[in-house]
């Protein structure tokens, strides 16, 4: 569904990706793990068309990504839980999930289902659909960071660290949740430096290191592997 | 008692059109992060799109008012095309020195266009006057602050209940956010300074039959919309209203009690005391991050 080939990206003269090739394929979970600054937040965002590239190409089912703009790309299917969650603070829940269906044009006419579908995955959003986006919790903002981005119907949804920051029992329910969308069939390409946890919901991974993919295999494989064990399970 | 009525009205109609012509300039500066220093020049501009159709032109006036507000909505488009798009790259600083270069265009265009003679622009209520608690009041100034009234719920309408305003104010919050919902963000900040341009529109066709239409009439609401902001809370629309409405009250009863020569100070002297005591304004940025 999705195939990076050479990915170059550059800001400036720091390169921060170095011919990364990876690819995620229909139905599938893949963990994109590294350590911080390794260039797993340039690679979503690059997908997500923020960043330029420098060389390389990507493609998304079949057809290059380069001609879409950023909003072209939401419609084509591919929606992104961003870095630090991006809640629209002075939206209410209701209005940061409405806001994100994929065309401005569509809605008042199908968005009620998806809504009912994202309040049915995260009870605690429907509580909340009336509170502003700046006053809930860390665990609520990254349930609600995954919930918009469900909303635009995607066909594969990036994640981009859904645990930082939150404490492990919400890092854990996060995850559940990233489970039971990952049971619907949905494809997911998420980034995280909490290896247990993405590995643990991947079916394959890749490890960045310094702006290049040093390993790749299933996730058992990931996790059993020396390296792996060492540098990011401390064990 | 029959003084302070008449006051209190022409007070209110003077701080609605402060108010609208804020509005506006808080639209742009909360979804572009630009200060607009053309906004009073905007407002000028939209009392001479008056000027233009309904003298000039002799346009019947609903026909006239909507004419001159179409024009001051593609004069916002063309601001955007041409000011604000070719900039954008560059640091906002440059956008606002772009407005200071437009404002100045727009006052000398509107010089060698008009003429530095002034106009009385028509009110469609022109000369008329009710009684109100035994004090006489001019028609024009109530059917101002309705009009605000009705123009401010609309916006309300329009940025909270419609797909268009709620997408405007998400792009306003996080434009990095916006664009990875799939906003077409362009559009919504085209859309923002065709927003405020006809608000401004709005505010310049009500402001003519209270004023002379002068070529030179945009700086000095400038100035007052700039305090409105300050006293209400920079960027906030709630302070944009309520100080616009307080600085046009301060102006005429200050002029009226105090001296006519002095209303400028008064406006401007409260406004210095809120930068002094309360910098964020009556409506403090409600806005808050959480770690």
């Amino acid at each position: 569904m999705l195939r990076i080939e050479d990915l170059t990206v550059a800001y400036g003269d720091i390169v921060a990706l170095h011919g990364v090739s990876l690819e995620v394929a229909a139905g599938e979970t893949v963990a994109l793990i590294g350590a911080n600054g390794a260039g797993k937040t340039t690679l979503l965002q690059t997908v997500s068309g923020l960043n330029k590239l420098r060389s390389g190409r990507m493609e998304f089912g079949g057809a290059s990504l380069a001609p879409l703009s950023s909003a072209d790309r939401v419609r084509a299917g591919i929606a992104q839980a961003p870095e630090g969650r991006r809640i629209f603070p002075g939206l209410s829940v209701e209005e940061n999930l409405v806001v994100a269906t994929s065309s401005w044009r569509r809605l008042g006419k199908s968005y009620a289902d998806d809504l009912a579908q994202v309040f049915d995955l995260f009870p605690r959003l429907k509580e909340r659909r009336r509170q502003l986006g700046w006053s809930l919790s860390g665990g609520e903002q990254q349930m609600l960071a995954i919930g918009r981005a469900l909303m635009s119907r995607p066909k594969l949804l990036l994640l981009d660290e859904p645990s930082l920051g939150l404490a492990p029992r919400l890092a854990e329910e996060v995850y559940d949740r990233v489970g039971r969308i990952r049971e619907t069939g949905l494809t997911i390409l998420v980034v995280e430096q909490n290896t247990v946890l993405a590995l643990a919901v991947a079916n394959r991974g890749y490890v960045l290191e310094t702006g290049r993919v040093v390993l790749a295999g299933s996730a058992d494989e990931l996790r059993r592997s020396e390296r792996v064990r060492e540098a990011y399970l401390g064990r | 008692m029959a003084d302070l009525i008449q006051l209190l009205t022409n007070g209110l109609a003077l701080g609605s059109v402060y108010a609208l012509a804020a509005i506006g300039f808080v639209i742009v500066y909360s979804a572009t992060g630009v200060v607009n220093f053309a906004a009073g020049q905007f407002v000028m501009l939209g009392t001479f799109a008056g000027v233009a159709m309904l003298l000039n032109a002799g346009l019947p006036m609903p026909v006239g008012y909507a004419a001159a507000l179409i024009a001051m909505a593609l004069f916002g488009a063309l601001f955007y095309l041409v000011v604000y798009l070719p900039l954008r790259t560059s640091p906002v600083v440059t956008v606002i020195i772009g407005t200071v270069a437009i404002g100045i265009t727009l006052q000398n265009a509107a010089l060698l266009t008009f003429g530095s003679w002034p106009f009385r622009l028509p009110s469609p209520f022109e000369g008329m006057m009710i009684e109100v608690a035994g004090a006489v009041v001019s028609v024009h100034a109530l059917a101002v602050v309705a009009t605000t009234a009705v123009m401010i719920f609309l916006l309300w309408l329009l940025l909270h209940r419609t797909a268009i305003g709620i997408a405007m104010r998400a792009v306003a919050q996080d434009v990095k956010a916006a664009r990875l919902m799939g906003l077409r963000v362009q559009w919504l900040l085209a859309f923002s300074w065709i927003l405020g341009a006809v608000l401004a529109g709005v505010a310049g066709l009500m402001l003519g039959p209270m004023w002379f239409a002068d070529v030179n009439m945009g700086d000095p609401i400038a100035l007052k919309a700039f305090a409105a902001t300050v006293i209400g809370g920079f960027g906030s629309l709630p302070g944009a209203i309520a100080g616009g409405l307080f600085v046009g009250l301060a102006e005429v009863l200050g002029a009226s009690y105090i001296s006519s020569a002095y209303k400028d100070l008064i406006a401007f002297g409260i406004m210095i005391l809120f930068l002094l005591v309360r910098p964020q304004g009556i409506f403090g940025e409600p806005i808050q991050d959480r770690g």
